[in-house]
């Protein structure tokens, strides 16, 4: 009930700003679409009608259809569901993964921590969309590999930020008090120190959000994401690349609708750590 | 031994003071509401004198140096009244011709010396820029030379090799002093020194406070050394303006004031600052420092003073002259007090 | 101002800490390929090789030796500057990497210089006219260039100017080696990897230049009267500068991530190319020796920032060494 109250209260305050409503307003129509795709979707996603092949937009196929007549309103809507699985895993992969390191860091002396350091700096020194093209080239493309590669570029980030948190928390007096009555590591880990660290890793989460969406649809704009039957944004892209001499719609309305998805994701998570943490608000 | 009390000298006395503060109020806003900063401020600086400017953290010292410059805080809402240097009032001059006075006629040194300074460029960096703002032709070498016999003679050793330095390379004490000559390298008439000792440790203190009893000699502009020590300020100054509240309470010459304070604020600062009955123990004031939040009306100080009557809460006490030369803004200044 | 004893000790762990990660990652790699599912000798050479032609090729490898003779021969022969060899035509992976390297370099560093010459100047300008219709704009703008992926943008690029437009010729290089050629095909990639990077270099600007303008040292410069543009321009601009030297440094590995994506939307031959060949051709020694160089060009890089950053803030050194290693 508390958190609800909470949730809600930070996303009026997101909604206030007018990048925050329009970023709420992009993120709660992709979360739809993604979720009611099958109730949204006008056509099937997949059916080919070759006689209609590049067709411009009309009533009957609102953005047109791509070089084997698929319906690309609809491929677009099921591509949301694609890009929403891969970035709420990835995020929760790293997130869980990245937590657990870092508090595990913060609690462990300073030489005893610097492998987990150490592993933190390597994954980072990899660029993720190189690390993600060099694992995907050994293993092949599958959509679970994608959200783990992803999941494990963006695991440095939650280690860091938890562990910082975790420990200026560590030390603070009701942390000492806890202690002094008794309390064991692990209630203090979980009723003490995981509530108060959720805000920034929260806010860090949704923040990566775009960078997902970004790295999934880069890895399938290659053909080296997603595997077909499943189309993602990137997958629509590059079907569109690919017959760009014939028509150019495809590919716009594709780009369109994953450049609008990016900019919604960022300007939500921008407005959610404006909201989360005023001290982190950039002047405005 | 002074014979005449409050007789100083013959030729400052009789020359039109270098800048007369008038009925200066500053607002600003605050998370509470509208702070008044300050209030009715009126205050003359004699030429060639150093007036030291006493009060509590909150008394708006601070803020009055920062007014003569007009370099306000931004949140500041209004200011008021009218500040005449030279015959020139300031608030009526725009940006660029009040520009023309900062770093030429009048210069300041602020209380942080830690902060004051830009870390990425050099002392010398900092130095010649200032210069060039005076001269801009000024060739590098001369300008290097100027700044360097000036470090030397605020006693920064080494000076040729300090101007390479950066500020993190200097103590807290150096760097004061490197303000310092910043604000000499100007030749101003008016140097406002705002509490430029309040960030050092009491032995560096010492040091700086006999740097500004040295410059008496070489130095002809006057001073406005802005303290919350008011037995530094009785050492080194020759007027005293002692402010509460946002509202100046007494001024007048600084051996007559400590001799015979006339407003009950001074006599409690007095009384803070030497303890009468030498067991060590420390007096303070009873009550807090003022809400600049509040409405006035009343003599700010009346919540904390021991002599308050019905006119004390009525009305504002104005700041009534005691004599030839004091001023002191209490109902009851010649009755109760000493 | 000479080396101490503080700056060489900290370059020092900085350097050790460089190597580890390359060494991390080297060895990362060299899990990955010995992880390659399948016979790597079908999975190169196809279904249809004959046994002697595997057999051949696996001894060729070194694939018939253990795991640590393998992972040996693997780190003395990097170490020696040798890459390993392209699994079908045998070339050298260190030539042909070093043939497409320069492309990808100058790619990157140009869309940094754009990113810095545009960026710098607009967030200066925003923080000093903050509130204004610019500064509004400003935000909205950088925020939308920041978000949308850029190989999106390249799309965008290509599809207007190309398509539309048909100003540019954008596709590949020219072949002709002609300098204005190649610098006409320049253009498209860079401003594609370069906008993000400008509406992020603006805000960035803006938001440490609005910090440092409010600090103590910027009221003594104004108290003494020095002009605005000095002010802003030589003593607040170095101060603002760090976080970008810094961003930059970290933003690297993102830029090269985006490079890899920009050269194959308008057909460039570069480190992008190089890498998505090889694994469309599952050819992994070329992959893996590309890899290898982006990580070590990354590192490298971010050592260059951290060498460069303690040289502009001579505070940093100190800074780094209180509150332990650097990003």
């Amino acid at each position: 009930m508390i958190v609800l109250r909470a949730t809600w209260k930070i996303l009026t305050q997101v909604a206030r700003s007018f990048g925050g409503g329009l970023g709420l307003i992009i993120v709660l129509t992709v979360l739809c679409s993604a979720v009611f795709a099958p109730l949204i979707a006008t056509h099937d996603p997949d059916r080919i009608d070759v006689l209609h092949r590049f067709a411009a937009p009309t009533l009957e196929h609102i953005m047109g259809t791509d070089h084997l007549g698929r319906d690309m309103f609809s491929r677009l809507v099921h591509g949301s569901t694609v890009a929403m699985t891969v970035a709420l895993c990835a995020i929760l992969f790293a997130l869980t993964s990245g937590t657990i390191l870092g508090i595990v860091a913060a609690f462990l002396s300073t030489r005893a921590e610097r492998p987990i350091l150490v592993l933190f700096d390597v994954i980072s020194s990899f660029p993720s969309l190189v690390l993600a093209l060099a694992i995907v080239g050994v293993f092949g493309a599958s959509t679970s590999l994608v959200i783990v590669v992803v999941g494990i570029t963006l695991l440095p980030h939650f280690g860091r930020v938890a562990r910082a948190q975790v420990l200026t928390l560590k030390n603070a007096p009701f942390l000492e008090a806890e202690r002094l009555l008794g309390a064991s590591t692990m209630r203090i880990i979980f009723v003490h120190l995981l509530p108060n660290i959720a805000g920034p890793l929260v806010v860090l989460a949704s923040m990566d959000i775009p960078l997902v969406i970004t790295i999934e649809a880069g890895l399938s704009f290659l053909g080296l994401g997603v595997r077909p039957p499943l189309a993602s944004w990137g997958t629509l892209i590059q079907d569109g690349y690919q017959f760009l001499s014939q028509s150019a719609v495809p590919v716009t309305v594709a780009s369109v609708a994953l450049g609008v998805a990016t900019l919604g994701f960022t300007l939500f998570g921008e407005a959610l750590r404006d909201a989360v943490d005023p001290r982190l608000a950039r002047a405005h | 031994m002074r014979l005449i009390p409050g007789w100083h000298g013959r030729i400052e006395m009789t020359l039109s003071p270098l800048m007369q503060i008038e009925n200066l109020s500053v607002d600003a806003a605050t998370e509470r509401g509208t702070a008044h900063l300050l209030h009715h401020v009126s205050l003359d600086i004699a030429r060639g004198r150093i007036l030291g400017v006493v009060g509590e953290s909150g008394s708006g010292k601070s803020t009055l140096a920062s007014c003569l410059l007009r370099l306000l805080p931004s949140n500041v809402t209004r200011v008021e009244g009218r500040l005449i240097f030279d015959g020139v009032d300031l608030m009526t001059l725009d940006a660029d011709a009040m520009n023309a006075y900062r770093g030429r006629r009048i210069a300041m040194i602020f209380q942080d010396p830690m902060t004051a300074l830009n870390p990425l460029f050099t002392i010398g960096t900092h130095l010649i820029d200032v210069l060039r703002r005076r001269d801009s032709g000024i060739d590098r070498e001369l300008a290097l030379a100027t700044a360097e016999a000036m470090l030397t003679t605020v006693g920064v050793p080494d000076a040729r090799l300090r101007l390479g330095a950066y500020p993190h390379q200097l103590s807290g004490g150096m760097r004061q002093r490197v303000m310092i000559a910043m604000a000499l390298l100007v030749e101003p008439d008016l140097l406002l020194a705002d509490e430029p000792t309040t960030a050092l440790d009491a032995t560096i203190e010492a040091q700086i406070v006999q740097l500004f009893d040295e410059l008496r000699q070489r130095f002809s502009g006057s001073i406005v050394f802005i303290s919350h020590h008011l037995g530094l300020v009785a050492e080194l100054c020759d007027d005293l303006c002692v402010m509460y509240g946002g509202t100046v309470v007494e001024t007048g010459p600084v051996a007559d004031v400590v001799a015979d304070p006339r407003h009950p604020y001074t006599k409690a600062l007095l009384a803070c600052e030497i303890d009468p009955d030498g067991d060590g123990k420390l007096l303070s004031i009873r009550g807090d420092v003022p809400d600049p939040v509040n409405e006035g009306g009343q003599c700010v100080f009346a919540p904390r003073c021991g002599h308050v009557i019905a006119g004390c809460v009525s009305n504002e006490p104005p700041l009534q002259a005691i004599g030839e030369v004091r001023r002191a803004a209490c109902i009851r200044a010649h009755e109760i007090l000493p | 101002m000479g080396i101490t004893a503080e700056t060489a000790r900290y370059l020092a762990s900085r350097l050790v800490t460089s190597i580890i990660i390359v060494f991390g990652a080297m060895l990362l790699l060299f899990t990955l390929s010995a992880l390659v599912p399948g016979d790597p000798a079908v999975t190169l050479l196809g279904p249809q090789a004959t046994p002697e032609l595997a057999a051949h090729f696996i001894r060729e490898m070194g694939l018939d030796q253990p795991l640590h003779i393998r992972l040996w021969r693997f780190f003395s022969n990097v170490l020696t500057g040798n890459l390993g060899q392209d699994v079908l035509s045998g070339r050298y992976v260190t030539g042909m990497v070093g043939a497409v390297l320069p492309s990808t370099i100058i790619l990157t560093f140009m869309a940094i210089f754009l990113a810095v010459l545009f960026g710098v100047p607009l967030g200066c300008f925003a923080a000093t006219h903050r509130g204004s219709f610019f500064d509004h704009v400003l935000a909205i703008l950088s925020v939308t260039f920041i978000a949308i992926p850029s190989f999106v943008v390249a799309i965008f690029l290509l599809l207007v100017f190309a398509i539309w437009l048909d100003w540019l010729p954008v596709l590949g290089t020219s072949g002709t080696g002609s300098f204005a050629d190649e610098a006409k095909r320049m253009i498209l990639p860079t401003i594609a990897l370069a906008i993000g990077w400008i509406g992020f270099i603006a805000r960035l600007v803006r938001s440490s230049m609005l910090e440092i303008l409010g600090e103590n040292h910027i009221r003594t410069m104004r108290a003494y009267g020095l002009p605005e543009r000095l002010i802003v321009y030589k003593y607040a601009l170095k101060n603002a500068c760090i976080p970008i030297i810094a961003i930059l440094g970290l933003g690297i590995g993102r830029l090269l991530g985006g490079a890899v994506l920009v050269e194959i939307v308008f057909s460039r031959p570069g480190l992008g190319r190089l890498v998505y060949d090889a694994i469309a051709a599952r050819n992994y020694p070329v992959l893996q020796g590309s890899v290898l160089v982006v990580v070590l060009l990354f590192v490298v890089t971010n050592l260059l920032v951290d060498l460069s950053y303690s040289a502009i803030d001579p505070r940093i050194r100190r800074r780094a060494e209180r509150e332990g290693m650097p990003k």
